[in-house]
Formats: C-alpha cells, structure tokens, sequence
C-alpha cells in the first residue's frame, strides 16, 4: 500500500502569488515546470521555443494572479491553459510566415496517440476523462487530443485525421457536447 | 451583444453553443479574431468564464499525454530575474503616478515586442536592472517605428479575418504614443458604421495589480472625453462604433492608467500612458 503523496494547494499558491510572494511562484513552478515544459514543448516543437513560452506564461501567472477565481475553477486548469495558450500564440504567430508541410505534421504528431504511462501519481482524474473519451469514436477522440496536445487548428487536424475541414469542425463540437455530457 | 456577431459560428444565446465556444477556447481551436472576440465577452460575461474553468478542468488530465521534459536549470532565475525587473517597475510606476505625472510607458513595459524577431531578444533573457535597455531611447525609436508598421498590419490582418463585409464607410486610425512620443502602443481603428479596434503593439504590457487601463475618446468639439471601457494590456479591444459620441478626423483617442475598476469620477484621472488623433486612412 502507498501513500498518497500531500496535496499540493494549487488556489493557495497563487493567491500568495496575486499577494506578491515569490516563493509562492517558485513552488508551483518546482511542482509543475517539467510537466508544463512537456506540454509546451509538443505545441511548439522546440526546445528553447518552450523554455522562452514558459518564462513567459510563469510572468502572465504572477501578475494576472489576481484574476484567478478559486470558485470557478482549478488553479492548476487555469495555469495549464495560461501555458498552452501562450505556446499556441508562438506557434500560430509563426505559422502565419511558414505554411505546414503536412508530411511534418504527420512525422511530429505519430508519437502522440499513446497515453503515456507515468507511474508518479500526480493528483490528476484521468479515469473520468479517459472513460468518456473510448465513448467516442477514434477519430472524433483523435481530433480533441490533437488539438489539446498537439495545439493543432482546424485545418491541421483536417490535413493530419484526412478528413473535410467541416467534417472536423462538427466532429470536435459533437465530441465536446459528449465530454460535457459524459462528464457532468 | 455586439461582439456576438463577430462569433458567427456561436450563438451565445444557446447554452449548448456557450458550452462549445468555452471548450474550443480552452482547446485553442477558435479562429484568431474569434479568440480575441471571446477573451473580450469573456471579461464581463461570469457565466463563460465558469464555463472555461469547467472544461479547463474536464481537459486537463489530457496534458498527460505530452511526455515532461526537465528545464535547464537558468530557467528558474530567468523567470525570477524578471519578476524582480517588474516588480522594481510596479514600484517606479506607482510612484510616478501619485504625483500625478506623465509614465514614462517605457517604465511600465517589459512585454516582449513579439512583432519583431530582431530586437525580442532583450526582453527574453532576465532583465538586468543595470542593463535597462527598455529604457534607452534609441531601441524604443527603433521598436516604435517597426511598431507602426507591425501593428498596421497586424491591424489589416484581424480586419481581414472579421466574418462580415466591410461596412464601406469612412475609415480612420490612431496611432497611440506615449506622450514623449517616443514609443507607440496601441492602434486605434474606426470604420464609420461599423467597429471600433483598440490593436496592442504588443502583448502584456505589465499594469500595477491595484490599476487598470482605461480607453476614452475626445471628438474634436467635445468638452470632455467619453469612456470606452477598461481594456486589458495586450489585448485587442472592440466596439461598435455607435457607441462612440462621434466619429471624426482630429478625434482623440487615449489610454490612462485608472484605479481598479477605472476612473470613479468618469473622467480620466491617471497619467496619459498613450495618446493620439485619427487621421482619415
């Protein structure tokens, strides 16, 4: 039998952040950098691209702190979406100069269907969502965890799921009404 | 709601298009100006936010799937070095605007100018105190002339990406510069009969926790300015243009820094950070 390992308090650390204390930010980023940097990294698909992003979006956690409702939500959701929305603006922002070679976006995309197995248990409900997930169909699912993790558009999952780029949309709506529904 | 119509895709009347629009914004599947549109609802609109927290949390077992990777170890002190840098700012900040005088913006700015690959480089690596390249006048020369033509077309770009045809009607822009003019931070663009653009130069531009930026316009023969809305640094900020008092060339446009909340007597009482005149375009 193992021990769950302490919460970490997520809501605590960032109301110290809004309130300025620094170690406050540090501890998040002990706990969370390599995670985030993970998450980062497969968005823009550069190493020192995603370091940059990450400096970056622990700068927008710290002053925009204070923002944060701990009544809506998960400070730990909002930190991810902080990252992942900032490595998306790298990447679309330089997308708009170099069009995608589809065959690229193939190649960096085939690892990433597998979950990948970690034996650290990091407080995180994958059951629910994984459960919900099999209740689509392969493609539908395909298209939400590229978008999540491979911070593709549209038009990139249309090329990389060989699908209409309608088709895609509707998909990736349906499989949302059916996550919201599955999950709630 | 008239940013609705800029989600032509949403209806943000129907609960289950808000649920969708709050899971592809978290997802980052809206299209540019539908994004920007969305972050702007977003501010005022409790429900959506909710809604985004709520799919934040649903998704986010999802990072599971990105494989961590360990940061370099200057990592930690990069971030920190900056936290100091802004932090020394805040303090300046503040002080400059209890005596009520003019910020200089290059105090309150340490957003990466992302435009431009050739001088991002500063902004990347920890700020030095000692360095204080946001302060030397000859890069914010620099920047502000690039600025202008990088948020020109930035400003043409989002134009382009609005769903629904030009109005057709008279169109103006405002350059907004500090008021040593040495620094451009915002583009106004108004298209008579249509929107109002507020178009940052570039993104999060860093503002004391307890102060907020405030947008207002003075038309040529006002008395007094009109607010437009607090609007967030960094961000593209919209409205329709019957909102304004009047359109016009000579139009004033500025940015002040205001208490939270912006200003309680409705009339700017902060320092002037930027501030311009429309110019038919």
């Amino acid at each position: 039998m193992s021990l769950a390992p302490p919460a970490f308090d997520y809501e605590s650390a960032v109301s110290a952040c809004a309130r300025g204390e620094r170690y406050a930010l540090r501890a998040l980023y002990e706990r969370e950098a390599r995670w985030l940097l993970g998450v980062a990294q497969r968005i823009v698909r550069d190493r020192q691209l995603a370091e940059d992003v990450l400096h970056d979006a622990f700068l927008q956690i710290w002053q925009h702190a204070g923002s944060y409702q701990p009544a809506l939500g998960s400070a730990r959701g909002w930190i991810y979406t902080v990252v992942r929305h900032r490595a998306l603006k790298e990447v679309r922002t330089a997308e708009r100069m170099h069009a995608i070679d589809p065959q690229q976006l193939t190649a960096a995309a085939d690892e990433s269907q597998q979950h990948v197995a970690v034996d650290e248990d990091r407080g995180l409900d994958t059951l629910s969502l994984e459960r919900c997930l099999q209740r689509l169909d392969q493609v539908q699912r395909d298209c939400v965890i590229h978008a999540y993790i491979d911070g593709y558009t549209h038009e990139q999952i249309a090329l990389r799921v060989k699908a209409p780029l309608g088709t895609v949309k509707s998909w990736i709506r349906r499989s949302l009404a059916s996550l919201r529904e599955c999950l709630s | 709601m008239f940013v609705v119509s800029l989600l032509s895709s949403f209806d943000l009347s129907n609960a289950d298009d808000r649920s969708a629009v709050a899971g592809e914004y978290v997802l980052g599947t809206l299209e540019p100006s539908e994004h920007l549109s969305f972050e702007a609802i977003l501010m005022s609109d409790q429900q959506l936010q909710a809604a985004v927290h709520s799919w934040q949390d649903h998704l986010l077992s999802l990072s599971q799937r990105a494989m961590p990777v360990q940061p370099s170890i200057n990592l930690w002190p990069r971030v920190e070095a900056s936290l100091i840098a802004v932090a020394a700012q805040s303090v300046q900040t503040t002080q400059s605007a209890r005596i009520a005088q003019p910020v200089q913006p290059a105090a309150v700015t340490t957003a990466r100018p992302s435009t431009q690959q050739a001088i991002s480089e500063p902004s990347r690596s920890p700020i030095k105190a000692g360095s204080r390249w946001w302060q030397q006048l000859a890069f914010w020369r620099g920047l502000s002339a690039l600025a202008v033509a990088a948020s020109m077309l930035m400003a043409t770009a989002l134009l382009r990406q609005d769903s629904r045809p030009p109005a057709g009607g008279t169109r103006y822009l405002a350059l907004l510069q500090s008021p040593d003019q040495q620094l451009t931070g915002w583009i106004v663009e108004v298209q008579s009969g249509g929107t109002v653009r507020l178009v940052p130069m570039a993104p999060g531009t860093p503002v004391p926790a307890d102060r907020v930026l405030q947008f207002w316009t003075k038309p040529k023969d006002a008395a007094s300015p009109t607010s437009l809305g607090v609007v967030r640094a960094g961000q593209t900020f919209e409205l329709p243009v019957s909102q304004l008092p009047a359109v016009g060339e000579q139009q004033l446009f500025e940015i002040t820094l205001e208490p939270e909340g912006g200003s309680p007597i409705g009339r700017p009482t902060g320092p002037i950070l930027f501030v311009g005149r429309s110019q038919k375009f």
